[in-house]
């Protein structure tokens, strides 16, 4: 697996005296004080050796009330020279961390996010604000003494609806009590601390309801004539507070709230969760050859889907209508294809940990065969429209350049990282499922404008393709009767399909899958065996990707900012959760 | 590691100067859309046409009733929760809630089984019935989770999924309401998703071959289905 070398890290422990490695077979965890955190980075980093220089994941965890110190800041780095990971512990005294934003400028929001849901301060964040709730929300909900249900504070009798006089009962009612909502002064407040320094005349708002934002995403502008000088974003319209949820139920009903993250590409939400379980449970080598196969199937078209979508709705916002039409044409066939498969369209929750819960139907492969033949043609098309077209070129090349170092700051992934040269991807990194089994190309881009990761997609659909072709020629092979869902022969695990008596085990894993809009880590902490995760950490893709909008859109006219958020292409169930 | 360069001058030519005074790029563009005019319409005109959902699809819920195409530990089950063996037409649930463990929403459910008002002597006594079955879809999330947990295969998901009501009461669904659900349904296309032993066998189909509107939206070239493995037929 892609964690760091035990050489490696002995030689880390050697040098560093205070580091203390974590004894866990599933990942490779260190603590490391907090006075020596910044210094110890700064080595990770820099040293020509480890070069964990890529920022992947920084959140926190609570211990509990009764914990001292209660609050622990966990990181997660990538070293692209050796591709390997690093998960590095540190405990927060005082409810207090240092900052990392000198180091990765992909800290920010990830800070804020911290300071919102646990109440963490960050030593050094330039602008400490809430990243999903509003600035005068009073609690920090993922604290373990915040209730699911939140605190029902506020009256909201048009809940409890009337139907001729009568109240509703039993079951119909709601609680007239409701959780606390914004008011427009709070929002107003939100705003307001958002951009404390303007710097010049104008800040022009942009959404949350726009139809060029594809979701709820509130977009604040500091203009100067047409240019923008500096911006900031507003996300959390749609925040429902999955992890918190997620530590209420088991990992199998986990699966059912990750369709409605990403609920464009469902089927790979659900897969790296599939992926985090399996890893801590030990099993991910053991999962039945067919489910592996399927799964890499499915997760594929569900990525051809999705590029399906993002293409249409991406020529539709720099003015090519047409191709919107002829995307949703290709995508209804797919969606078909998995409502036959799976019993839904959208929210499809067909994986499970431990394989899939029912094997293909009669004809699904024919299907699909039938879908794949016809499709490169259909993208010649597609291409022949716009690859090439002189107002498509004016519009995207050279237009808001992420360079390549910008993709270690920010810890960018998917396409958006590959356009910029980095060739990070999960599937050749991990190689999860049948990944290692099947061939094909990771598309890179050269400079990283926006040309570069429409290039990238329309490449990425192929290589998608010849996956499809691989598996299902492979699927091909196998038998009715070989299994979908692994059977442990262990008698004291327990993993069902439905869900029911799922245990998970004692460790940590951090684990994702290579998502259409990047990666979906899960970051899995357990203190001891049980049903529910103790932390269920979402490392959205997506998020990530959005955080570079606001530095990437610096100097460029308003017009980019279409461009620039069609190509990163952030679905706001995911960056907000 | 696999890696293709993509890029302007990488696997894409930059436009030559004849394309860019001969507006090449346009004409081309335009023989693309000209060629996609002429294909067939796929527009399914709904509420005229309506797509039969596939045998999988997650709608609706129903609560089968005994129809003798139980599962065989059945019995077995009825005898463990101590329920009255249920006759041919009576519900097969047998108030165990498991669909409700396994429901990531668990207030969906209200279940109560009630023990029999029967005489000492009488063969029943001792024994419980389903009283309440109430199902609060407005929170439905649809995951299809209960129907596996079921072992008895008598909640399950229907191919209904016009949900829409004047009031939330419409929302709350009671026992005689879902069993009239699934009488429907199997009645229907029962044959389509369950063998005699309610389990999906493997000749359960991706979709009904024979529904032209699905068929439309296929430009009227449906892929034709066949088995999937080496050894089905």
């Amino acid at each position: 697996m892609s964690w760091i070398s035990e050489e490696r890290l002995k030689k880390l422990a050697e040098r560093f005296g205070f580091i203390k490695i974590v004894d866990n077979p599933q990942a490779s965890v260190i603590e490391v004080p907090k006075e020596n955190l910044i210094d110890f980075l700064k080595f990770l980093k820099e040293d020509e050796e480890y070069q964990f220089k890529m920022f992947i994941d920084w959140t926190v965890i609570d211990h509990g009330k009764k914990a001292d110190p209660r609050f622990q800041g966990v990181l997660i780095l990538m070293s692209p020279k050796n591709w390997e990971r690093i998960i590095i512990k540190v405990w927060a005294t005082d409810e207090r961390l240092p900052s990392l934003i000198p180091l990765w400028k992909g800290a920010k929001w990830a800070e804020r996010e911290a300071w919102d849901m646990f109440g963490i301060k960050f030593d050094g964040h330039e602008n400490l604000v809430r990243m999903f709730l509003w600035e005068t929300y009073p609690y920090h909900p993922l604290r373990k003494d915040f209730p699911v249900r939140g605190y029902e504070e506020v009256e909201l009798p048009s809940l409890n609806e009337k139907e001729r006089f009568d109240q509703l009962e039993g079951m119909m009612n709601y609680s007239r009590k409701h959780t606390a909502l914004p008011t427009l002064e709070d929002l107003e407040i939100t705003q307001k601390k958002r951009m404390p320094n303007k710097k010049s005349q104008m800040v022009l708002n942009w959404g949350p309801l726009h139809p060029g934002t594809h979701g709820t995403i509130w977009f604040l502008f500091d203009m100067e004539g047409e240019y923008i000088k500096d911006c900031d974003i507003i996300i959390g319209q749609l925040h429902r507070g999955v992890e918190k949820l997620a530590e209420n139920l088991n990992v199998q009903q986990i699966i059912t709230y990750t369709d409605r993250m990403d609920y464009i590409a469902a089927i790979n939400e659900n897969h790296s969760v599939c992926i985090a379980g399996e890893k801590l449970l030990g099993i991910h080598e053991k999962i039945p050859e067919k489910a592996k196969y399927i799964r890499t199937m499915m997760a594929e078209l569900s990525r051809i889907n999705s590029h399906l979508l993002w293409l249409g709705t991406y020529a539709l916002d720099l003015g090519a209508l047409t191709m919107f039409l002829y995307t949703f044409r290709e995508r209804e066939k797919l969606m078909d294809i998995f409502e036959g498969i799976t019993g839904a369209r959208f929210t499809i929750n067909y994986f499970r940990v431990g394989g899939v819960y029912a094997d293909l139907p009669y004809g699904a492969l024919d299907a699909i065969e039938h879908f794949i033949k016809e499709l490169p043609e259909r993208i010649n098309d597609y291409e022949t429209l716009l690859t090439r077209n002189r107002i498509w070129l004016k519009r995207n090349i050279d237009v808001c350049i992420i360079p390549e170092e910008d993709v270690y700051e920010y810890g960018l992934t998917g396409a958006v990282a590959r356009a910029s040269g980095v060739p990070y991807d999960l599937r050749k990194i991990d190689k999860y499922d049948a990944y290692g089994e099947v061939e094909f190309d990771i598309p890179v881009g050269e400079k990283g404008d926006s040309y570069d990761r429409y290039l990238v997609r329309m490449e990425e659909i192929r290589q998608s393709i010849r996956i499809v072709e691989q598996c299902v020629a492979k699927l091909r092979k196998m038998s009715k009767n070989d299994p979908f869902f692994y059977e442990p022969e262990d008698k004291k695990m327990k993993i069902t399909i439905d869900g029911r008596g799922t245990k998970l085990k004692k460790g940590e894993v951090y684990a994702g899958a290579d998502n259409p809009r990047g990666e979906l880590g899960v970051y899995i902490y357990m203190p001891k065996d049980g049903i529910k995760p103790y932390r269920f950490r979402l490392r959205s893709g997506a998020f990530y990707n959005l955080q570079v909008f606001t530095k990437a859109i610096i100097g460029r006219p308003l017009a980019d900012a279409i461009t620039l958020l069609s190509t990163i292409d952030p679905v706001v169930g995911e960056t907000d959760r | 590691m696999g890696i293709k360069k993509v890029g302007l001058n990488r696997n894409v030519r930059p436009q030559t100067l004849a394309e860019k005074i001969f507006f090449l790029d346009f004409i081309k563009g335009l023989k693309t859309t000209i060629k996609h005019l002429f294909r067939k319409v796929i527009t399914v005109d709904f509420p005229y046409e309506v797509v039969e959902p596939t045998p999988r699809f997650r709608g609706v819920h129903g609560l089968r009733n005994v129809d003798g195409t139980e599962k065989d530990d059945f019995d077995a089950w009825v005898k463990k929760l101590k329920i009255k063996p249920p006759e041919k037409g009576e519900t097969r649930c047998i108030a165990c809630k498991f669909c409700q463990a396994a429901c990531p929403v668990p207030d969906i459910f209200e279940i109560k089984a009630k023990k029999l008002d029967v005489p000492k002597d009488h063969p029943h006594y001792g024994l419980k019935v389903l009283d309440v079955f109430n199902m609060d879809l407005g929170k439905c999330m649809f995951c299809g989770l209960c129907t596996l947990a079921c072992p008895t295969i008598c909640i399950i998901h229907t191919d209904i999924y016009d949900l829409s009501t004047y009031s939330r009461r419409g929302w709350v669904l009671d026992k005689e309401k879902l069993s009239k659900i699934a009488d429907d349904f199997i009645a229907r296309r029962g044959s389509e998703k369950y063998d005699e032993k309610s389990e999906w066998p493997d000749y359960q189909r991706l979709w009904n071959e024979a529904d032209l509107a699905r068929a439309k939206a296929w430009e009227n070239n449906p892929p034709k289905l066949g088995p999937n493995y080496a050894d089905q037929t």
